[in-house]
């Protein structure tokens, strides 16, 4: 985007006025343009846009057991007549050689070469949109913004010079990505390979008869298992018997282990933002509330929070994910929103913490008296005058904390708890492949591992660099980095 | 004047709980305020001048309490919780003006905050009002600086922002706590000139509360002294400064710059401020002051009248204790 206060507009500097002249985009509208960017940009994926939020409806309609599932299911259907350039459909990998040619792929390209495009095109999609948005908020920053500076530029601009913070926003970046794309990125879906499998059926080439057969997709998965050596496995980019490309290899039960792995970072995401979006919730409402008020009511949260903390979260998990087993909330995407819940109940009491001490620091400010002496509202005095004092603590925290979230769902299902079986989560596949480590089948465990531990060192990297961005005292160029450690480290689970 | 002040603060007691003693920060602070009146309000750091101007506000926080007096305001008790429905009659100009404004938001946002609440202006209207009170504060180029941060604004500037803040409220009283102590000199001069003229321009009563004596002389009718949470002494200023009555009033004088010979050494108050945790048993100024005598420690002085409406806290001026009768 650096480039995009171009040369046009340097050219042309005689003639335009002084406000066209300063424009990132070379034209006289530029924020037309930038909506048109964005609209264009939707038009991508407004089918799967469309289908998301219908499904999320659906699912709370039929949760709560309300009238109009009916309806809602019409919409869906609807919603799927939508076109979304970059689905599967659009780019099929799936699909089988016929003795001269592969039939059904996307341009009768081999299907690892297919599947490399659509990856690398959601990858670049996403690049765009993200690339938009900071174009979106350049044209802010020089056409409407009244202040030619505020102190949040400087923050940004020690982000931008710091290496650790960057490298943590570019694994976060990649996982969202995983994500939300999650169903356009496996090379199947969950449905036809693990859910559904032996409702669908697979074409392919079988060499010993040499003619196109068909064959059901569970029993093709039983043939192509990962539990040992040599002819036991299919490994990383490897095709196993039936012309199926698995780009991370297969499970020990013959699924697609980056499918899994795919649709698995869209659960982890989920109950990761959720629940540190509710513990950052409670804890901010909490802490500007006892810093407001301060007295008793600060000493009133304080015992709260000690008792919750008293409470040991593991043992509170299992007993919790038993006792509510059958209950509707256990029903919510697969027992994630439970999970979420749990989290929020049992991290808020940490977030509190680290927000309770700056909350305090910016009530003893003299703009909160000025305030209060004019007469305005508690509640408007606490979201104006003191939130925005502690939003960057929550970006710290809430980052860090959302690495120790998705570290304890995989701790969970490693134990066989939490996010119940067939729905893919990280941690089961860690489990799963824990016999075969010494094996040729040694992927299974060690790539989901991996990325574990890459995303949670994302997220703690991307608040690193937050908390060191928003210190105007550290120097991200390392100079004097030790100085500038104020902000308080750690506050991840 | 009429005959019913304005601001009435009569035997306020402030209490700051702590976990080993009560603190009487203001321990029976009594004083007036009349319609258009500058009331000063002088003592050291930490005899209870800013505590008092809090209390005024409603603005005492934990773990300090009112715990005693009254504060009248047109007759009615505000310590009965009666803040709320005076909110914008009384408002308050801090000492640091960069502390008193809000980084995050311009000077328009802060100043159409108030004006919303107190004048339920919004919008376009409120902006232009800002910018006439930026004007009336005399902030030069009113119309840019309504959109700039407050780092962007000088000390002084600011200093007239919160001015200007202040007035959104349309206030009958101003309490300004040491509302120049931050400022150098000259700007110091321009600050009390602004507010004389915003005095006589909309009536405003002003209650002036400083360590600087020099700042009482230029600026106020009518002077309270505060020592150690108890008002020692009240006067009409000129009479104060010509006859101080109070020997803590005088050692404050003779401690100002230029009153005394440029060749002698400058005369300091020996000691600190006590810090008062109980009940007043004695004359709190005793142990540091020049004309003490027996009685000042064994029994706490009562305000004397004295000639016109002055009075004094001191047991010189009390004919039954001193043989000295009145001194001056």
């Amino acid at each position: 985007m650096a480039g995009a206060h171009g040369p046009s507009s340097d050219a042309a500097d005689d003639e335009v006025t002084p406000e066209t002249a300063s424009t990132i985009l070379p034209t006289e509208s530029p924020t037309l343009v930038w909506v048109g960017l964005g609209a264009g940009l939707l038009a991508f994926e407004v089918g799967a846009l469309a289908t998301f939020l219908v499904a999320i409806l659906s699912d709370t309609l039929a949760a709560a057991s309300l009238p109009g599932v009916g309806f809602v299911e019409g919409i869906e259907a609807a919603a799927r007549q939508l076109p979304t350039l970059l689905s599967r459909e659009t780019v099929p990998n799936e699909g089988y050689w016929n003795g001269q040619r592969w039939v059904g792929t996307f341009l009768g390209l081999r299907p690892e070469v297919a599947w490399g495009i659509r990856v690398a095109l959601v990858y670049l999609y996403a690049l765009a949109v993200a690339g938009w948005a900071v174009l979106g908020y350049r044209l802010y920053r020089r056409e409407y913004r009244a202040a030619d500076w505020t102190p949040r530029d400087d923050v940004i601009d020690r982000f931008r010079n710091h290496g650790w913070g960057l490298f943590g926003l570019a694994v976060v970046f990649m996982f969202v990505v995983m994500a939300v794309f999650a169903p356009a990125l496996g090379p199947t879906t969950v449905d036809k390979n693990m859910r559904n499998s032996y409702d669908n059926e697979l074409t392919y080439w079988d060499a010993e008869t040499d003619s196109v057969e068909t064959i059901l997709v569970g029993e093709a998965n039983l043939a192509s298992q990962s539990r040992g050596d040599g002819e036991e496995r299919v490994g990383p980019m490897e095709y196993d018997d039936f012309g199926r490309f698995h780009p991370f290899g297969t499970l020990p039960t013959g699924r697609d282990l980056f499918t899994f792995i795919a649709v698995g970072s869209r659960i982890s995401l989920v109950i990761g933002l959720l629940s540190v979006g509710l513990s950052v919730g409670v804890a901010t409402s909490l802490a500007l509330i006892g810093a407001y008020y301060k007295g008793r009511v600060d000493l009133g949260m304080v015992l709260v929070s000690d008792g919750v903390m008293a409470m040991p979260q593991l043992l509170l998990l299992i007993m919790l994910t038993t006792v509510l087993k059958d209950t509707w909330v256990a029903g919510l995407y697969s027992g994630a929103f439970l999970l979420a819940l749990i989290f929020a109940f049992t991290g808020w009491t940490y977030m509190w913490r680290s927000l309770r001490g700056p909350a305090l620091q910016v009530s003893e400010r003299q703009w909160i008296d000025a305030a209060k002496s004019f007469g305005q509202r508690p509640r408007t005095i606490m979201r104006q005058h003191m939130l925005p004092y502690i939003t960057g603590y929550l970006l710290i925290y809430g980052s860090m904390t959302l690495g120790g979230a998705i570290i304890a769902i995989a701790g969970l299902s490693f134990l066989g708890l939490g996010v119940s079986p067939p729905t893919p989560e990280w941690g089961r596949a860690v489990n799963l492949g824990q016999e075969y480590v010494d094996t040729g089948s040694w992927h299974i465990s060690l790539i989901p591992g991996l990325l574990i531990t890459l995303v949670v060192t994302g997220f703690n990297a991307l608040g690193d660099g937050i908390r060191d961005a928003i210190d105007p005292r550290s120097d991200a160029a390392g100079s004097d980095a030790d100085d500038g450690a104020a902000a308080g480290r750690g506050g991840g689970a | 004047m009429s005959d019913e002040p304005l601001l009435s603060v009569r035997d306020l007691e402030v209490v700051f709980h702590t976990e080993r003693e009560r603190i009487h920060a203001v321990d029976g602070v009594t004083f007036e305020i009349r319609e258009g009146q500058t009331v000063g309000l002088v003592g050291e750091s930490g005899s209870g001048k800013s505590v008092t101007a809090r209390s005024i506000l409603g603005l005492v926080d934990e773990p300090g309490r009112i715990e005693g007096g009254e504060i009248l305001y047109r007759g009615e008790d505000l310590t009965e919780d009666n803040w709320a429905d005076h909110r914008g009659d009384i408002a308050i100009v801090f000492q640091d003006p960069t502390n008193s404004l809000n980084p995050v938001y311009t000077i328009g946002n802060q100043i159409e905050e108030a004006l919303r609440i107190h004048q339920d202006l919004r919008g376009r209207a409120a902006t232009d009002r800002a910018i006439e009170l930026l004007e009336d504060v005399g902030i030069p180029d009113a119309p840019r600086r309504v959109d700039e941060y407050p780092h962007q604004l000088s000390g002084g500037m600011a200093q007239r922002a919160v001015i200007a803040m202040a007035l959104a409220c349309d206030p009958d009283l101003l309490v300004c706590d040491e509302p120049t102590t931050a400022l150098d000199v000259t700007i110091q001069a321009q600050i009390l000139d602004l507010l004389a003229e915003l005095q006589a321009e909309q009536d405003l009563a002003i209650l002036f509360i400083t360590h600087d004596m020099g700042v009482i002389e230029d600026a106020t009718d009518w002077v309270n002294v505060i020592y150690a949470g108890e008002v020692v002494e009240r006067a009409p200023t000129e009479a104060l400064f010509d006859h101080p009555a109070h020997p803590y009033t005088r050692a404050l004088l003779e401690s100002i710059p230029g009153r005394t010979d440029p060749d002698e050494r400058l005369p300091t108050i020996e000691g600190e401020v006590p810090t008062p945790t109980g009940p007043a048993t004695d004359c709190r100024f005793a142990p540091r002051c020049p004309e003490a005598f027996e009685d000042c420690r064994s029994v706490a002085p009562e305000h004397v009248s004295l000639d016109g409406d002055r009075s004094a806290a001191c047991l010189l001026h009390d004919p039954a204790r001193s043989d000295g009768g009145e001194r001056q």
